[in-house]
């Protein structure tokens, strides 16, 4: 399909979505991305929409949205399935209204909340305090998974308390507390900076003059569009039966698919401001955190380009965050039906380029990352590369950074 | 710094600026000149070659190959399934030579990390008619080749290989320049085949018919080329080592299943991806214990050490998963059955 035709189709399902008065902080759109942090009380709605897919194909979805903000509203794809970014050792109050016609439930993963379905048009407020740093997955787990299939599921990322360092004398931001933190996750950490990761250390807030967050979120996920149509239509079905005829045909990122997943130059400003929050940026030597969410039923192998990549976290049986104390640089990770896995990418040079800096050849460095389970890089049966796809770019040397900061 | 734009015999050795069009039905198709070149201590040649194998059933299937025109051993001038490796050592500079023949195709080498003209991705750089691709390993390991062009489909078809990187020193035989030794090695690639997907044509599906390619469903299981009717035997599949000695297996998965691995002895897990372990104070090899099942999910690679202390046969078992109900597929039929014969 012609793109002008798939945006005319994003603005048509826009319109027909919630439009409501602006309540949160408008975001300029071609600013550099940043992240919203939420903390103390959040409110969420459960909401329906006939949501363009990739190939402008309007499917069925149930997304959380943050209340007032949903399509249309001040923050965009933003406010749709929300990351909720918090402190450790806070208390969030999460109160979720169902504004769709069927019953819906709130879950956070390794954390015990009322599992009581909220009616249509109800309203609960969940009261909890967070887990432990590392990541987690908001979902609806009512008539598991039919909601969370059905797009009910969002990132809820924890925060060591500001400041947080490995110990003397690497005194190095790690976002984990010292509880948590292992001596192999400090090693790799304390490496940071030099050496072969010549550059800078991880940090978890950027300077004012910074463009590049350093902490991004890939939530994967699928969508099923015959299960949309059934749900759609009023059909009851049944999660524990549905779920052996799972087909998904768009498999997202974050809740996009394949071109949107990037910056360009020619996607709208909504969806641009969207895809910083996706795709890595920088430059040489600013390592930057990736956590990988399941949020689908496939098992994904996602598979980055251009650099290792070390896993620092994974779950134990009850949900909650490890961090592992043997990393490995990977380039290919398995992605389990809700796994959550912490990666590192350095962001270092390539190491297998003969010629570096490269000199004929510009920058920026593209490199993709992708599921290999390839069947989940289609969208609508084909199209390949429309689906599980982005990619980072490196946008100079770590030499060209520092003239780039007035440091040479 | 990036404002001074090279050109190259005409082109532009800057990145292609995508567009929604050039994802993936228009995608960049040029033949460029190889940027950065220098002299090449080692030149792959790498052709593209239709290619036919027979089931067990009989049944005729169509693949895609990579061929070696020039390669010593006349097998590899004719297309195999799958594509003939590659073997390099650590530090050379090696050029892979790419003809394409009809149709664009690329060569991405997967766990070599080049810049992105030699990465091989056509929506981030181009697809290639010729292109000599420059790429300098800095580790050892087992890491693959493939087809990025229509990905899910090309590297279904065949147009895949192993990439061996030994140790610059040492060379075969050791996996790194410190150690540990290995006197045999064997690469287990585990496959499977969907032969619906072998009617297509190499553009299926790229500008948006339905073809069905989020739907995988193989009927044929494969290990390092051969059918599981024949993997107890043929030697291609079955691992051979002295006892006392040390086998170094380099696992691959190059299917679209989850792999679950059961190996009758145990292993050491000397290297994950393209990676060794224990270079660092971040990780160290580990064991995996006789029997214990382990799941490798697409083209993950472990390399694995096995030291038999007895003669006799060990079984190996792989099932082929499917990646959302977790079934062994074809109704449980996707099983590869092998061995170690240690004598």
């Amino acid at each position: 399909m012609e793109r002008r035709q798939f945006l005319k189709l994003s603005a048509a399902a826009a319109a027909a979505g919630t439009l409501s008065p602006a309540m949160a902080e408008a975001v300029n759109p071609r600013d550099p991305p940043k992240r919203i942090v939420r903390s103390g009380r959040l409110h969420l709605t459960i909401t329906a929409y006939d949501y363009p897919m990739i190939d402008g194909t309007l499917v069925y979805v149930n997304y959380f949205e943050v209340a007032g903000e949903g399509i249309g509203g001040p923050n965009g794809r933003r406010g749709l399935h929300p990351t909720i970014w918090v402190m450790e050792g806070e208390t969030l109050d999460i109160t979720i209204t169902n504004k769709d016609n069927r019953p819906h439930a709130f879950a956070v993963t390794s954390l015990s909340l009322s599992a009581t379905p909220i009616p249509p048009g109800g309203t609960r407020t969940y009261s909890f305090k967070v887990p432990p740093p590392g990541s987690y997955i908001y979902h609806d787990p009512y008539n598991y998974p039919v909601n969370r299939i059905l797009g009910l599921n969002g990132a809820l990322i924890v925060l060591p308390s500001f400041d947080t360092t490995t110990p003397p004398p690497g005194n190095s931001p790690i976002p984990y507390n010292l509880t948590q933190q292992t001596l192999e996750v400090r090693a790799l950490f304390d490496a940071l900076g030099h050496g072969k990761f010549a550059g800078n250390k991880w940090v978890p807030e950027l300077p004012e003059d910074e463009d590049h967050p350093r902490d991004l979120v890939w939530l994967t996920s699928e969508m099923d569009v015959g299960l949309a149509r059934r749900v759609a239509d009023g059909d009851e079905v049944d999660g524990s039966v549905w779920k052996s005829s799972f087909t998904p045909s768009y498999f997202m990122i974050s809740g996009v698919s394949g071109f949107e997943t990037a910056r360009h130059e020619d996607l709208a400003d909504d969806a641009y401001s969207y895809a910083g929050l996706i795709e890595p940026e920088g430059y040489e030597g600013q390592p930057t955190m990736i956590r990988c969410l399941n949020a689908g039923l496939c098992t994904h192998s996602l598979h980055i380009h251009g650099n290792d990549i070390y896993q620092l976290t994974g779950t134990n049986s009850a949900g909650g965050v490890v961090v592992n104390d043997n990393i490995f640089a990977l380039d290919v990770w398995s992605m389990p039906p809700m796994a959550r896995k912490d990666m590192l990418l350095p962001f270092v040079k390539p190491f297998d380029a003969p010629v570096w800096p490269p000199i004929e050849e510009k920058f920026p460095m593209r490199y993709v990352m992708h599921c290999h389970c390839e069947m989940s890089n289609t969208a609508g049966g084909g199209n390949y590369p429309q689906g599980m796809v982005t990619h980072w770019e490196m946008l100079g040397t770590y030499a060209d950074y520092k003239r780039k900061k007035g440091l040479l | 710094m990036l404002d001074d734009q090279f050109s190259l015999d005409g082109t532009l050795a800057a990145p292609n600026e995508p567009s929604f069009e050039t994802y993936g039905c228009k995608v960049f198709q040029e033949s460029p000149q190889t940027p950065d070149r220098l002299k090449p201590d080692i030149v792959i040649e790498r052709e593209f070659k239709n290619g036919e194998l027979t089931a067990p059933d009989g049944r005729r299937i169509k693949f895609w190959g990579f061929v070696d025109p020039k390669s010593p051993d006349p097998v590899f001038r004719e297309p195999v399934y799958p594509s003939p490796p590659m073997r390099v050592r650590v530090g050379q500079i090696v050029h892979t030579h790419l003809k394409a023949g009809k149709g664009p195709h690329t060569i991405h080498h997967h766990g070599i990390l080049p810049t992105t003209f030699n990465d091989g991705v056509g929506h981030v750089s181009f697809e290639a008619g010729e292109y000599t691709y420059q790429w300098s390993p800095h580790k050892p390991g087992t890491n693959l080749y493939h087809c990025h062009r229509n990905t899910v489909l090309h590297f279904e078809m065949g147009m895949v290989g192993l990439i061996i990187v030994d140790p610059k020193y040492k060379g075969r035989g050791w996996l790194s320049d410190d150690g540990p030794q290995y006197h045999a090695e064997q690469a287990w690639v585990a496959d499977d085949m969907d032969p619906r997907w072998h009617e297509f044509s190499h553009n299926e599906g790229l500008c948006g018919e339905d073809v069905g390619l989020n739907r995988f469903e193989p009927k044929y299981f494969l290990l390092s080329g051969v059918f599981n009717n024949r993997t107890m035997t043929d030697p291609r599949a079955v691992a051979t080592v002295p006892v006392g000695k040390a086998l170094l297996i380099r696992l691959l998965n190059a299917s679209y299943s989850v792999l679950r691995v059961t190996i009758g002895v145990d292993a050491e897990v000397h290297a994950v991806d393209g990676s060794q372990l224990g270079l660092h104070d971040w990780n160290r090899p580990f064991t995996i214990k006789a029997n214990q099942p382990f799941d490798l999910t697409s083209a993950q690679r472990w390399g694995l050490l096995i030291k038999p202390t007895q003669r006799g046969e060990i079984k190996a078992r792989m099932e082929f998963r499917h990646w959302i109900t977790g079934k062994i597929q074809d109704n449980g039929r996707g099983v590869v059955n092998t061995k170690i014969v240690v004598t």
